[in-house]
């Protein structure tokens, strides 16, 4: 029975030019461009998701083989616990393998803050059974775990991703195990792996340390203020120092130096805020608390630009893709996913700030490209990033830092190019 | 401004379910293996309506002997659903003319009177919480399954949902403003109504920028808990303190409705059809192994999440259908699961509706069933939507309502079921309810969505199935 006794009337002209607008740009509101994919942690019908409140994945790392090792975080309640894992998407995988042990390496911690991949090392079957052992005896991964009293490395087991996860897949299940606490009584802040990798370095609240993957043993480099993450550069890690400056390690000599690097101008003083995303070519970009994106150039002193500015903030993610773009999550709650695409065009200290929701000209640096959704494998709404690296194929891998949180492939548009004809 | 003919046109709220991909899928025998294999038990076929439901399980019964009336809203013309109808703490029965359509619409709670044989309008809900419907933000436009008794005090606890557009835009979406002050939604607004005095006695703001997607009082531990949307946080409030503490993320879907059982546990349900629950010793949020009841034939448990529980009378178990196509109906046994600490067994009671074609999703406002609950005379009552389809139930070609609302009658002891009315809209169609209540008298009510003004329909119950205080024990959930 529709009577048209409505009462309220609304104040606004339906045909108006902003409502339509309005309109469609809510309609389009998830997902704005590409392709989002969440996968569970699990290999579906065969395990068993981590459980709901252990599964806020706030690490993540990928190896030369393009499998991904990531790390949990979980509320602290008593019988909750954090989880590593490892996780393969291309080939006959599909799959993530949860290797924390029941009687766990990871009793009493509550967050992962890094996880480290290393070297992926492979025995021939010519090789004799102590060299294989020993090959085993190498990690996949080390990750970094705190507890209220303690910041440990835990060995994660390689694990032989690479098989039929469609129809037959053979091997033991594997289990982390504790390597110590990195320096005592200090947690850890975060942790980078070496290209390398063979060694990490990695910062507690006062030190920066490093373990070497074959023997898991840490060590102190010197003195650091742990204030953020940190990023491995092309011959330097760099971290947050006092005074909105950088420190740097080099690594070729070990050599540490403070305060070596004055940031820009920017939002820098909450240094848990401040995100770096790198890659493999040693290209390193930095958000700062409020949203600003630089590109930073260690040659030279170094430098940096501002490419981008976000329209939420802070960043809680963000990588390099090989194309250049900035892709991540940023905002409280329910966060948005962003690009960010430097263009030839911006010249030093120009700032391109990205307009609001829905009136985004394709030619902005740093686009809302909406709320992050997946439509296949899981129906599910992504609120919170907790960290991101980019896949083998240049493809984004999200961690969901949320309850049941979920491992994200974010396939990006691609750019057109035009073609002259001959 | 707009011209006030398109401004009042219907907004299809069902724009977003609609959006949900194809169901292709082969309507194969089920299998009792696989069921067993999900942990879910096999009961005796219901005798209308089992497992294999053919079209004759659903045909319309004879004689079918419970009188239906239709109350409309028409002191809020505004109303265009009606999400919450509950029986309060004085054996009334309180329903929420919602205004969800509406830019700048506003939900006003109303309860039946008896003398009058008609409802009284309580109150204008926005206007006791100071957040009136043209503030320019998302609206206090609905109560959804979010009414709670107290019984000690005859308070009636109720909390605000959100989804009525900005007065002065067509639609709201919580995604697309959460990070707009201008337009974010307040928060869902708790209210404490005094039944007897007809008073509010205090309000706060339970759940910032969320709205409230169910409720649920337990009182001897003076906690409210609620389910959050759009994020499906799971929120406890204390009532002592009268703050909140948000214990994370369930899922995507909200699940319809939370309940609770003997150790103070509180159940819901997760997006994968399993069984969620709070345990206040754990303080924490546990997922089962099983499945709740769904089709093994096509669906994974996916969506399968509670829409609607009615506790038995003897509390040792509780029934339950589904918010999916084809909603589910079971037994859950928590009296098993209240001798220890496992999981509950599911019954499976088969599909609430007809068979359908598979080839293409339903409608879920059209393939629905809800408004589950106990009458009197010890047997569950509930409705469940009938419709024309002409390979699955042509009987229905050329009926005046394609689309029917019947109220059926479930024997728990036999599990046989029997239609007992159907409800009818005067104009309309009138199959989609989303709660149905006892009264103290004993007559069944139930809250109707769709059409405007709204309403709710009184099914009056025969004599010899009536009693006096027959909402007792009462149900401590929306």
């Amino acid at each position: 029975m529709t009577t048209n006794t409505q009462t309220t009337k609304p104040r606004f002209d339906p045909n108006s030019p902003e409502i339509r607008e309005y309109l469609n740009d809510v309609s389009h509101q998830f997902v704005r461009e590409g392709t989002m994919v969440a996968f569970p942690t699990c290999l579906p019908g065969v395990t068993m998701p981590i459980p709901l409140d252990e599964s806020r994945i706030t690490a993540i790392d990928i190896n030369t083989d393009g499998h991904v090792y990531g790390g949990t975080s979980c509320s602290g309640k008593a019988g909750a616990k954090v989880h590593v894992f490892a996780a393969a998407f291309h080939n006959l995988t599909g799959v993530v393998l949860d290797v924390t042990a029941a009687d766990d390496a990871l009793a009493g911690a509550t967050e992962c803050v890094a996880v480290c991949c290393c070297e992926v090392r492979k025995w021939r079957e010519e090789e004799s059974e102590e060299e294989r052992k020993a090959a085993r005896a190498w990690p996949g991964a080390i990750a970094f775990v705190n507890s209220p009293r303690s910041g440990r490395a835990i060995f994660v087991p390689h694990v032989d991703l690479a098989q039929d996860w469609i129809q037959e897949w053979g091997g033991d299940q594997q289990y982390a195990r504790d390597l110590g606490e990195c320096v005592p009584g200090e947690p850890v802040v975060h942790a980078v792996a070496l290209r390398e990798g063979r060694r990490i370095v990695g910062v507690t609240s006062r030190h920066l340390f490093t373990v070497e993957a074959a023997t898991g043993k840490a060590s102190v480099l010197g003195e650091v203020p742990g204030r953020g993450r940190i990023v491995v550069a092309e011959y330097y890690v760099w971290g947050l120092d006092d005074n909105a400056k950088l420190w740097s390690y080099e690594i070729g000599t070990g050599k540490l130096q403070r305060g070596v690097v004055s940031l820009p101008s920017g939002d820098w003083d909450n240094g848990a805020a401040i995100r770096w995303a790198s890659s493999k070519w040693g290209n390193v970009v930095i958000a700062d608390a409020s949203g600003r994106l630089f590109r930073f150039y260690e040659r030279h002193g170094g430098s940096f630009h501002q490419i981008g500015q976000t329209h939420l903030a802070p960043v809680y993610a963000m990588a390099l893709a090989p194309d250049g773009r900035v892709f991540g999550g940023c905002g409280d709650e329910i966060a948005n996913l962003f690009v960010c695409e430097p263009s030839p065009i911006n010249r030093p200290g120009e700032v391109v700030v990205a307009p609001p929701v829905g009136s985004s000209p394709a030619a902005a640096s740093a686009r809302n490209l909406g709320v992050a959704a997946s439509v296949f494998e899981q129906r599910r709404y992504m609120y919170q990033f907790g960290d991101a690296v980019v896949g083998r194929d240049g493809e984004i891998v999200f961690a969901e830092n949320d309850n049941g949180g979920h491992l994200w492939l974010y396939f990006p548009s691609l750019r057109a190019v035009h073609v002259i004809s001959g | 401004m707009g011209s006030s003919d398109e401004t009042e046109r219907e907004l299809d709220r069902r724009s977003f379910i609609k959006a949900g991909g194809a169901l292709a899928a082969v309507f194969a025998p089920a299998l009792t293996a696989q069921r067993a294999l999900a942990g879910v038990a096999v009961a005796p076929a219901l005798r209308r309506g089992g497992f294999a439901a053919r079209e004759a399980d659903f045909g319309p019964a004879e004689g079918a002997p419970y009188p239906a009336k239709w109350y409309p809203f028409t002191g809020h013309p505004d109303s265009d659903t009606c999400w919450s109808l509950s029986v309060g703490p004085d054996g009334r029965i309180y329903a929420a003319a919602c205004a969800e359509s509406v830019p700048g619409g506003v939900v006003k709670p109303t309860r039946y009177n008896e003398q009058r044989d008609d409802l009284d309008y309580l109150f204008n809900l926005a206007e006791k919480v100071d957040d009136p419907g043209d503030s320019g933000r998302a609206t206090q436009c609905k109560i959804h399954y979010s009414f709670a008794p107290s019984m000690h005090d005859g308070v009636m606890f109720m909390a605000t949902h959100l989804s009525g557009p900005p007065i002065d835009l067509p639609v709201y979406s919580p995604w697309y403003s959460w990070h707009d002050a201008k337009r974010v939604f307040r928060g869902s607004a708790l209210l404490a109504f005094d039944t007897k005095t007809v008073q509010v006695l205090w309000w706060d703001t339970m759940i910032p920028k969320e709205g409230c997607r169910c409720l649920l009082h337990d009182e001897e531990r003076g906690l409210l808990y609620a389910m959050s949307y759009p994020r499906d946080h799971f929120i406890i409030y204390d009532l002592k303190t009268r703050k909140h503490r948000d214990l994370g993320r369930i899922s995507s879907i909200n699940p319809q409705t939370l309940f609770l059982d003997k150790k103070h546990r509180v159940w819901t349900s997760s997006d994968y059809g399993r069984i969620v629950r709070y345990d206040p010793e754990t303080d924490r949020l546990e997922t089962s192994p099983n499945f709740i009841a769904h089709d093994l034939n096509y669906q994974t448990g996916w969506h399968s999440v509670f829409y609607d529980v009615a506790p038995a009378p003897d509390r040792e178990s509780v029934y339950a259908c589904t918010w999916s196509p084809a909603p589910r109906l079971m037994r859950i046994w928590l009296d098993e699961v209240n001798k220890g600490d496992g999981w509950p067994r599911v019954e499976d009671l088969g599909p609430a509706t007809q068979p359908r074609d598979l080839n293409f999703p339903v409608d879920l406002y059209r393939d629905h069933c809800g408004g589950m609950t106990f009458g009197g005379d010890g047997k569950l009552y509930y409705v469940a939507s009938r419709w024309y389809d002409p390979k699955y139930f042509p009987q229905l070609k050329g009926a005046k309502i394609e689309t029917q609302g019947v109220v059926w009658r479930l024997d728990p002891e036999t599990l046989n079921r029997e239609e007992v009315s159907q409800l009818v809209h005067p104009t309309g169609e009138a199959h989609y309810v989303s709660r149905g209540a006892v009264d103290h008298n004993g007559d069944l009510f139930f809250g109707h969505v769709g059409n405007r003004p709204s309403g709710i329909f009184k099914v009056s119950m025969p004599a010899d199935r009536k009693r006096p205080n027959a909402h007792l024990p009462i149900r401590m959930w929306g």
